[in-house]
């Protein structure tokens, strides 16, 4: 049994939040810059206590969530459920793990990636991506040209090789913050 | 020209700048993520030595030389950003700063109540502990983005 899971996980700060209803006006400018669904989550109200990070921060993560075109949303799912579980993000992987099953329809796909891990059977596209993912976030030094053959084989055009990036490289931040300033709480 | 397409040599007009301007949102907010982080007009209570080594400590364990160096010539104190090659050594606040940033670069998942608490003992406030976290965590976001990027520079290269 795997210690990953889709199910809802909770996270408890190791600061406290701002509580939204005594936020400062600069607090909660930085919160309107976040993704809606999570500007009262406990998480974005923790990371309000520095709203000039936030604001900056939560606009960057809400393009490279978000932004229309390039790479599916489900993708970005993938590939931010991957570099969680290579990181050991278990509140993370839970919270893109379930977008991703709910985008696809596919929740049994994503349960095998999560209980058998990175290397279990994947269609080609979805294999480039997993593996791009976890060696950019495991080794960036070691990534080269070389490393994008496998994605242009399986049909990733230049924007979505980007998008894909961004993805990637989000979340050795947001994984990070996550585990550093909180703990996860399996259900 | 940003951080990005300096460390990069990334030309205006070239077919990377083109693709990055594809996503204008994100190329601007990497930016201004880095200068609200490092380089703030408020920096409130990190100073701007403690940002600077900081982000040299984050770059030089992630392996980024080019991102290092960069950071080596920012206008702040020499005793800081030597204090950011041995940490180690690295005494009092600076000290323990540094220490934190190795753990959440390093093994972010070992972290604790303990560790936050030592931050907050040191007198960081909470939104000072939120600030250092944003910024040790970026430097990863900054060191993953170049290397993607530079493969795709490879790639065309190629």
């Amino acid at each position: 049994m795997s210690r990953f899971t889709m199910d809802e996980v909770a996270w408890h700060p190791r600061i406290p939040p701002v509580a939204a209803e005594q936020a400062t006006p600069a607090q909660l400018a930085a919160l309107e810059a976040c993704p809606p669904a999570q500007r009262r989550s406990t998480y974005f109200l923790t990371l309000a206590n520095d709203p000039g990070s936030l604001g900056e921060r939560g606009a960057l993560f809400n393009s490279v969530m978000y932004a229309p075109r390039g790479l599916p949303r489900a993708e970005r799912e993938l590939a931010t459920a991957v570099v969680s579980l290579v990181n050991g993000c278990i509140y993370c992987t839970s919270v893109h793990a379930r977008r991703f099953a709910e985008l696809t329809r596919e929740p049994a796909a994503m349960q095998a990636l999560l209980d058998e891990g990175i290397g279990t059977a994947l269609p080609p596209r979805r294999r480039a991506i997993v593996d791009f993912a976890a060696k950019l976030t495991a080794t960036p030094g070691a990534i080269t040209g070389a490393d994008l053959a496998p994605l242009r084989a399986a049909g990733l055009e230049d924007l979505e090789v980007l998008d894909l990036i961004h993805a990637i490289a989000m979340f050795a931040n947001a994984n990070r913050l996550m585990q550093s300033l909180g703990a996860s709480v399996a259900p | 020209m940003d951080l990005v397409e300096t460390l990069l040599g990334i030309a205006p007009g070239s077919p990377l700048a083109e693709l990055r301007g594809q996503r204008a949102g994100i190329r601007q907010h990497t930016e201004g993520a880095w200068r609200e982080l490092v380089l703030p007009a408020e920096p409130g209570g990190v100073s701007l030595a403690e940002r600077a080594a900081l982000a040299l400590r984050v770059a030089r364990l992630g392996g980024h030389d080019g991102l290092a160096a960069h950071i080596r010539t920012l206008p702040v104190p020499a005793e800081a950003l030597a204090a950011a090659e041995d940490p180690v050594r690295a005494e009092g606040r600076l000290g323990l700063l540094l220490r934190y940033a190795d753990l959440v670069a390093e093994a972010p998942e070992r972290c604790g109540q303990a560790e936050i608490d030592a931050l907050g003992a040191a007198g960081l406030s909470p939104q000072d502990i939120v600030a250092v976290t944003q910024l040790i965590a970026f430097i990863p976001f900054q060191i993953r983005l170049l290397a993607g990027l530079r493969a795709l520079q490879e790639e065309a290269a190629a």
